[in-house]
């Protein structure tokens, strides 16, 4: 894209309308982007490492941490695998209700977390639907650490499926089909010809999905309880830290949770200038 | 290994794929399946391989029914149009595949394995490439690891479906010699789909040509060529002159002109003849048994002229050798006879 734009054309726009766009473009990024990232980290060491490191390692931001942690190392697997299947039937298969599913597999990017989490309290909260019988077997799902993976999951949902989907549809069934002629099980064409041919494109949706586990704030605010130490997770220590006005402890932990946003961002990055040939052609050497 | 199918029935929907198909491939026999688009036989041989399954019928391989079984119990190789390959396996890889996927004590060992894709990509004269990847082979190149993936399993019987349609004209041709002369090195009974009449009558052994889901006729090409059964046959194996014409007395007449020909039909009505560019004699002058007509065209293409006549304003074309040609001296609008032989007259509901 860059080269694109670099590069004169002979249909292209004049250089001040080019520079103008490119401009504006970066102005845009550069103060709803870039300087809101650098003031977390200013605004989190403002009062000197000492300050930072003692506010990160706080027990309640160490146990926020491994929630998070928890919470996306559940859900991200969870949803790697509900993906797979949903877009493996998607795609190679024929069956009433196809569209039916696919619509329900993009709900999660059109309702607000807040709503889902409000569905999860209202079906499995004490005054909810199933809430008397998990109860009657004493299991908790709400304020605990479950509701977090089951709103976590709900959000990120979508990520793999929606990477898997198109690139998927582009490559077809006829490798299944001669796997299959030359006398492979379901497991073998899985394993050996299907995952390798989706494995860069199924890794991008899994690192969009954890990115967004690991931020997602709205659906766990919800039905968390925020209970410190317990059901507390990064961002929503944030907040608290934050409504005490505890100004540097809420930016160093957000600090952490941008880090890990930016680990994210760099690993696909290196994965789109590695194999982008790949992931745009789908797959394969 | 011969194959026996018998009143095989498929229905897409409200479209009736096949009626009522029986067939029987002999064993080591190389067999074409002729047709148009939708006529019915790709989907044919995708359920001899398993890869699709017919609603009604019998099917059996080897005197074993074979309806019932999973592609991977059937032991079918099948060849792909689009060849197919695995993108992320090496051509070794690839043909390997068929037996590394065996259950563990049908497995053959490393070294096995390695030395029977060995032969085959000497076989299929391709030992230089086997660390190449599909991506980095040309048309002919992949078809052909396409087939000795698919021989790799030791299969009872090869099924190719359009395995040349993808290729350019020169490769076609080079490929399909290549692969009627591995047939008779091998003798593995064979099927492959087509639609191109030229290449099922040059490598088959027997030609099986469908219409609309259902068989037409059998037979060897000179059979085939010589007698088609019905019209749509004669229409369809060869860029033949198509005249509507009135049969009476057991004489056809196509507006006016009596053409005196064995006559297969008894019935009088309309009909429709079939005659050959090659069995349409010109002569310089309106001799006996000739009709007039009038030069519209004349072409040289090689070795032969092809000569576009109106004869009582149906266009027929001829195709003469050039020292006819040259001996005939005609130019466009000049007059000149013309007498049909070899005509064929079907009547207009066949």
């Amino acid at each position: 894209m860059g080269e694109g734009l670099a590069s004169p054309r002979p249909l292209g726009e004049s250089r001040t309308t080019r520079l103008l766009l490119i401009g504006t473009a970066l102005a845009f990024l550069g103060i709803f982007l870039f300087v809101p990232l650098v003031a977390v980290f200013v605004e989190a060491l403002c009062r000197g490492v000492g300050v930072y490191w003692s506010a990160v390692t706080d027990p309640y931001a160490v146990s926020a941490i491994r929630l998070t942690l928890l919470v996306a190392g559940i859900a991200v697997p969870l949803n790697l695998s509900f993906g797979v299947a949903a877009a493996w039937a998607v795609t190679k298969f024929e069956f009433t209700g196809k569209s039916l599913l696919v619509t329900l597999i993009d709900l999660p990017f059109s309702v607000s977390p807040v709503i889902s989490g409000m569905v999860y309290i209202l079906l499995f909260g004490l005054q909810g639907w199933f809430g008397p019988w998990l109860l009657a077997h004493d299991i908790q799902l709400m304020f605990a650490v479950p509701g977090l993976v089951m709103a976590t999951m709900f959000v990120t949902f979508p990520f793999v499926a929606r990477e898997l989907i198109p690139l998927m549809q582009e490559q077809g069934t006829d490798e299944e089909e001669a796997a299959v002629s030359l006398g492979a099980g379901g497991f073998q064409l899985f394993w050996r010809v299907t995952l390798p041919n989706i494995r860069w494109g199924l890794l991008y949706g899994v690192l969009l999905c954890n990115a967004r586990a690991m931020g997602e704030f709205g659906a766990v605010s919800v039905v968390s309880g925020h209970i410190r130490g317990l059901t507390n997770t990064m961002p929503l220590h944030i907040e608290i830290l934050y409504n005490e006005y505890n100004l540097v402890a809420a930016f160093a932990v957000a600090s952490l949770l941008a880090v890990l946003a930016l680990i994210t961002l760099v690993a696909k990055s290196a994965l789109e200038w590695r194999y982008g040939g790949e992931l745009s052609r789908g797959g394969g050497s | 290994m011969s194959i026996v199918a018998s009143r095989i029935a498929k229905r897409f929907g409200s479209y009736q794929a096949l009626d009522n198909i029986s067939l029987t491939v002999h064993s080591g026999e190389l067999l074409a399946l002729l047709g148009p688009s939708g006529s019915g036989k790709t989907t044919l041989l995708r359920i001899l391989a398993g890869l699709d399954f017919a609603d009604t019928g019998s099917l059996e391989i080897d005197g074993r029914e074979t309806l019932g079984l999973s592609p991977r119990e059937r032991q079918v190789g099948f060849v792909f149009q689009h060849y197919s390959l695995f993108r992320h396996m090496t051509v070794f890889d690839n043909i390997a595949f068929g037996l590394q996927v065996r259950a563990r004590r049908d497995r053959p060992s490393k070294a096995a394995i390695a030395e029977r894709v060995h032969q085959l990509l000497d076989l299929v004269q391709m030992e230089w490439l086997a660390d190449h990847y599909p991506a980095q082979l040309s048309g002919g190149q992949r078809q052909r690891v396409a087939l000795a993936r698919a021989l790799a399993i030791e299969p009872k019987v090869l099924l190719l479906d359009e395995p040349f349609g993808a290729l350019d004209a020169k490769v076609r041709k080079e490929l399909r010699r290549w692969l009627r002369r591995l047939h008779d090195e091998m003798h593995i009974t064979s099927v492959f789909v087509t639609h191109d009449q030229e290449e099922a009558l040059e490598v088959a052994d027997r030609i099986v040509v469908m219409s609309q889901g259902r068989i037409e006729q059998v037979g060897t090409p000179t059979e085939v060529y010589d007698t088609p059964a019905t019209a749509f046959v004669f229409d369809f194996l060869g860029n033949a002159n198509r005249l509507e014409v009135e049969v009476t007395d057991g004489r056809a007449h196509l507006s006016g002109l009596a053409l005196d020909l064995p006559i297969r039909l008894a019935a009088s009505g309309p009909a429709i003849a079939f005659v050959r560019p090659q069995d349409v004699d010109i002569g310089k002058t309106v001799e006996a048994t000739m009709a007039p007509a009038v030069v519209r065209s004349i072409v040289t293409i090689g070795p032969t002229a092809r000569f576009e006549l109106d004869v009582g304003g149906h266009l027929i074309e001829a195709v003469v050798d050039r020292e006819r040609s040259r001996g005939l001296d005609l130019a466009v609008g000049d007059h000149c006879g013309v007498r049909l032989g070899q005509v064929q007259v079907f009547s207009r509901s066949s």
